[in-house]
């Protein structure tokens, strides 16, 4: 019964498509075959016995349909041993070979090889952050083709999951706790497109938008991005870093704080360096009665505003502004005194900014040579 | 061994006095402890909030029309409340009372040849639990609704800021106890009032099935109100059983939870089999097909459904052993399901079939719990299921098992019962083109859903990627479709209260005792002890042209009589 199986199975990995068929989204990993070949055996054993059932439902229907008032014939078995005890075994015989199969390859699904490349991923109300060796971060997953990859997962807030359908994989983040899933994708994506990267787990307002791309790169495109990548924040000189570093990490932070006055999760930013500097909206309150003003300035405090801005980010808990929650998780270790500088920066020179996009208005930009996408 | 003594005394149908004319007035229903007017206070109420949870339903759809925002006003967090809603009434107020309360609180008595429950008083409480954990989702959504999934998920349900969490989470812990009420009245109803010569094995099969919904709820719904308690504890004083970090464990929550919410399924699903194995064996006047393996694989089900809640977590960090084993246990249940299938099919064998409405509800069920039954295979298989884990896959097979299957198999009882309930016939011909644009517009929008998922669509998403709206338009204008059916129902069924044709005892050809008391019921059920035989065995009936409906016809009983079917 067993091998037989395995020879099914072998049979139905064929039909793993990598551009994807009516069911299946494309099968872009190592693991994506044997789930793919799972999935259509189970299919056509549910058109099977969906077939038979209402084939012999509508043939009954139809062949022993009665007039009103017609004589009841009562010619009809009441049970029969033999066969109730058939169609319970049986049933039972077809899902313990797929329990088996779909076990086996679980486990492999569920165990890492030892040579995995390992990034560490950190997710949160409704950002993803990724993590490599070198200590380089990113937003969208960018991964080695061809090896083995092993992503170590934390939440910092709620629960959410890291779902990637084209590689069939999927596994909860749990905060206090780490979990791991793997995978090998072995074709690198065309440029500009990724793979989606979802949460699934519900995580409340932005849980819809808290998806991502996946890049799969070859070998040696990989490293010389993960290069560029761990340095593209060094390579900018101080006084650009307002404009040119500002807005890709406002990136980060544009589910919850609008530019151009909205309410949103989080305060807008609009009007931020005001407030902060003793101008208009200074006197606006915090959640314990405290006011902008009255904690901001020489021998309060905040001596500077750049120390509440910085306070912040890395302990937003700290001070709530008055009709807002304690929605937003730290950046402690993700963002360090540099980026922490271009968001403040571009506070500062907020009206440089288109209030709707983000874009830098002053000057067309110069490129910048590495794009964190 | 027939079904009815011919010698039987059957002017009772000719006695004026009926359960709903007995006494008169608003405190005679209020303080009712007539079991069959608290059946109808139960199906009013469940009706409406069913009405309610629709209406849900269908903003929920219409906002997915495109992705981003469709309906002026419906944000994100308007659309989580929304779905959380829709998913909270139609679970806690809907479908698990649905069966058991409001038609097995009509029935069971009557089917029992009894003149109560055991417990009247203990009934007419339930009823007002069900009322006050009704008014308490109301308050909740005075208080600025909540937002956490109906699942309650740990930590987002201690953190959200929605301020309406603490009130719904009392409100579900009364309707645990409304509902623990009705299962402990209906097992010892069943255990004690059997009338003699009813062994358990002569029990309408609904009968067994209620009595196995009972057991569950009895045992499982307790450990759902410890939960929800720890959850109100964890989020008014920080207790930290749950939120990781004050030192609790989330996932110790979808433990808790599932070990309630799994057996809750079952709670849904055994009582609409039950009415399933009425309505096919009554509308085919065909003795039921392997009587005892249907009523011991509800009990196999009943017991099955408390040692698989970990399926529901393949994905949360449980360890692959645990997995393993609940994925086993789950293709356990594949077993009393399929048997229950096969046996309802070949009930149609060599039957008398009259295609009414009740047995449209019944063919439809049968069509869509096959679907909802094979497509949790893919669920239960580990490998499968890590892909469509918390995908739309989920959401087409859960509804195709408890709307497709539980709601379904409540309403063709509602059409089964309604003559006896109300005295009045509804249209055929308007009830089963009903079910039938039902029956297209539910497989219209769900089916759908089945792609959606296993291209990777995630569930409980606002915004979505654009490749999957053509999906969701389908989806969409299917729900459409589904709501004008029920539309059409409720007119259905409504205009019978005023214009349709006056019921007689019998009208479909049924075997079991409240066929044999007057439609609708006179207030004390029966006047005398009625006898009781084979509940399946229809040879002694004759349609009466007179009466319009089914009569024993001395002849064919004594016929019968001479033949005994076992």
């Amino acid at each position: 019964m067993i091998p037989a199986f395995h020879t099914i199975a072998a049979t139905l990995a064929a039909d793993a498509s990598p551009t994807g068929t009516v069911w299946l989204p494309p099968a872009a990993s190592t693991l994506a075959g044997n789930v793919d070949a799972m999935f259509n055996a189970i299919n056509y054993i549910c058109y099977f016995f969906f077939a038979v059932i209402v084939v012999a439902m509508v043939y009954f229907v139809v062949k022993y349909r009665m007039r009103k008032g017609q004589a009841f014939r009562s010619d009809a078995p009441l049970h029969h041993l033999p066969l109730e005890t058939t169609w319970g075994a049986v049933p039972l015989l077809i899902v313990i070979g797929i329990f088996y199969v779909g076990f086996r390859d679980y486990l492999n699904m569920s165990t890492p090889p030892k040579n995995a490349y390992v990034v560490q991923v950190t997710a949160q109300k409704w950002a993803w952050n990724f993590k490599y060796p070198t200590g380089a971060t990113s937003d969208d997953l960018y991964v080695p083709a061809g090896r083995p990859v092993q992503l170590t997962m934390r939440a910092s807030d709620v629960l959410h999951s890291c779902f990637i359908p084209d590689f069939r994989v999927k596994k909860d983040l749990v905060p206090g706790r780490y979990s791991y899933l793997w995978f090998q994708a072995d074709e690198p994506t065309p440029s500009g497109q990724g793979h989606h990267l979802f949460c699934t787990e519900y995580c409340g307002t932005g849980h819809s938008n808290m998806n991502r791309k996946v890049y799969v790169l070859p070998e040696a495109d990989f490293d010389k991005w993960l290069t560029e990548q761990g340095q593209w924040l060094d390579k900018i000189p101080e006084e650009e870093l307002f404009f040119r570093a500002g807005p890709k990490i406002y990136a980060r932070c544009q589910q919850c704080h609008a530019l151009d006055g909205t309410k949103g999760i989080g305060p807008s930013w609009k009007g931020i360096w005001a407030r902060t500097h003793g101008g208009e909206g200074s006197d606006q309150k915090f959640a314990d009665g405290s006011s902008y003003a009255s904690l901001i300035g020489p021998g309060k405090k905040y001596a500077t505003p750049e120390d509440y801005l910085r306070n912040s980010i890395l302990n937003p808990g700290s001070e709530l502004v008055s009709g807002y929650g304690n929605a937003m998780p730290s950046f402690k270790g993700q963002l360090n005194d540099k980026a922490i500088d271009a968001v403040i920066g571009m506070m500062q020179h907020m009206d440089d900014f288109d209030p709707k996009t983000g874009k830098y208005l002053k000057e067309a930009p110069v490129a910048p040579k590495v794009s964190m996408k | 061994m027939t079904t009815i003594d011919a010698s039987r005394p059957i002017d009772l149908a000719s006695r004026p006095d009926n359960y709903l004319t007995h006494t008169r007035g608003f405190m005679s229903w209020a303080l009712t402890l007539d079991h069959k007017r608290i059946g109808v206070m139960y199906m009013v109420a469940v009706l409406v909030s069913f009405f309610v949870g629709g209406v849900f339903a269908l903003l929920v759809r219409t906002e997915l029309l495109t992705p981003g925002q469709t309906i002026p006003g419906v944000t994100a967090d308007v659309y989580n409340q929304l779905f959380t809603l829709h998913g909270a009434i139609m679970v806690f107020l809907v479908i698990i009372p649905s069966i058991p309360a409001a038609l097995g609180n009509f029935v069971l008595p009557i089917m029992l040849g009894a003149k109560d429950v055991a417990f009247p008083r203990l009934n007419l409480g339930s009823f007002y639990l069900w009322l006050f954990g009704a008014a308490f989702t109301l308050v909740s959504l005075a208080m600025g609704g909540f937002d956490t999934g109906w699942t309650f998920y740990t930590p987002y349900s201690t953190t959200t800021t929605a301020g309406g969490v603490i009130p719904v989470l009392f409100g579900v812990f009364i309707l645990g106890f409304s509902s623990i009420f009705t299962g402990m009245n209906f097992v010892v109803t069943v255990h004690k009032l059997r009338p003699p010569g009813m062994t358990w094995f002569r029990m309408p099969l609904f009968l067994w099935a209620l009595y196995s919904t009972a057991l569950i709820q009895v045992l499982a719904t307790p450990v759902l109100a410890i939960t929800l308690m720890l959850l109100v504890v964890e989020r008014t004083i920080n207790i930290g059983i749950f939120d990781p970090s004050m030192g609790g464990d989330p996932v110790l929550f979808q433990h808790f939870f599932w070990f309630y919410s799994h057996p809750a399924v079952y709670i849904m699903i055994l009582p609409a089999m039950g009415i399933i194995s009425e309505l096919i064996s009554v509308h085919a006047h065909r003795h039921i097909f392997g009587y005892k393996f249907i009523a011991l694989s509800s009990i196999a089900i009943a017991i099955f459904s408390f040692l698989v809640w970990g399926h529901h977590m393949f994905a949360s960090g449980q360890s692959p052993l645990l997995n393993t084993l609940f994925s086993l246990i789950s293709f356990s249940v594949a077993i009393p399901s399929a048997v229950k299938v096969f046996n309802w099919l070949t009930t149609l064998y060599k039957g008398n079939i009259s295609l009414t409405t009740p047995m449209m509800y019944a063919l439809s069920f049968l069509v869509l719990f096959t679907i909802g039954g094979l497509t949790g295979i893919h669920l239960a298989t580990l490998n499968t299921d890590v892909h469509l884990h918390d995908t739309y896959f989920v959401v087409a097979h859960f509804h195709y098992v408890m709307m497709g299957s539980a709601l379904i198999g409540m309403i063709g009882g509602l059409h089964h019962w309604w003559p006896k309930m109300t005295g009045k016939m509804y249209s055929e011909r308007t009830g089963t083109a009903a079910c039938i644009i039902i029956f297209i517009g539910f497989n219209v929008t769900f089916f759908t859903q089945f792609f959606l998922g296993s291209q990777g669509m995630p569930r409980r998403y606002y915004d979505y990627q654009p490749e999957f709206q053509v999906y969701h338009v389908i989806s969409t204008i299917g729900s459409y479709i589904m709501a004008s059916g029920f539309l059409l129902t409720a007119y259905c069924l409504i205009t019978s209260l005023f214009s349709g044709k006056k019921a007689a005892a019998n009208p479909w050809g049924g075997g079991s005792l409240e066929w044999q008391c007057a439609s609708p019921p006179p207030h004390d059920n029966f006047a005398t002890q009625p006898s009781v035989g084979d509940c399946y065995d229809f040879r002694a009936l004759k349609w009466d042209e007179a009466t319009q409906g089914y009569e024993i016809d001395p002849a064919l009983a004594a016929e019968a009589a001479k033949h005994p079917l076992h």
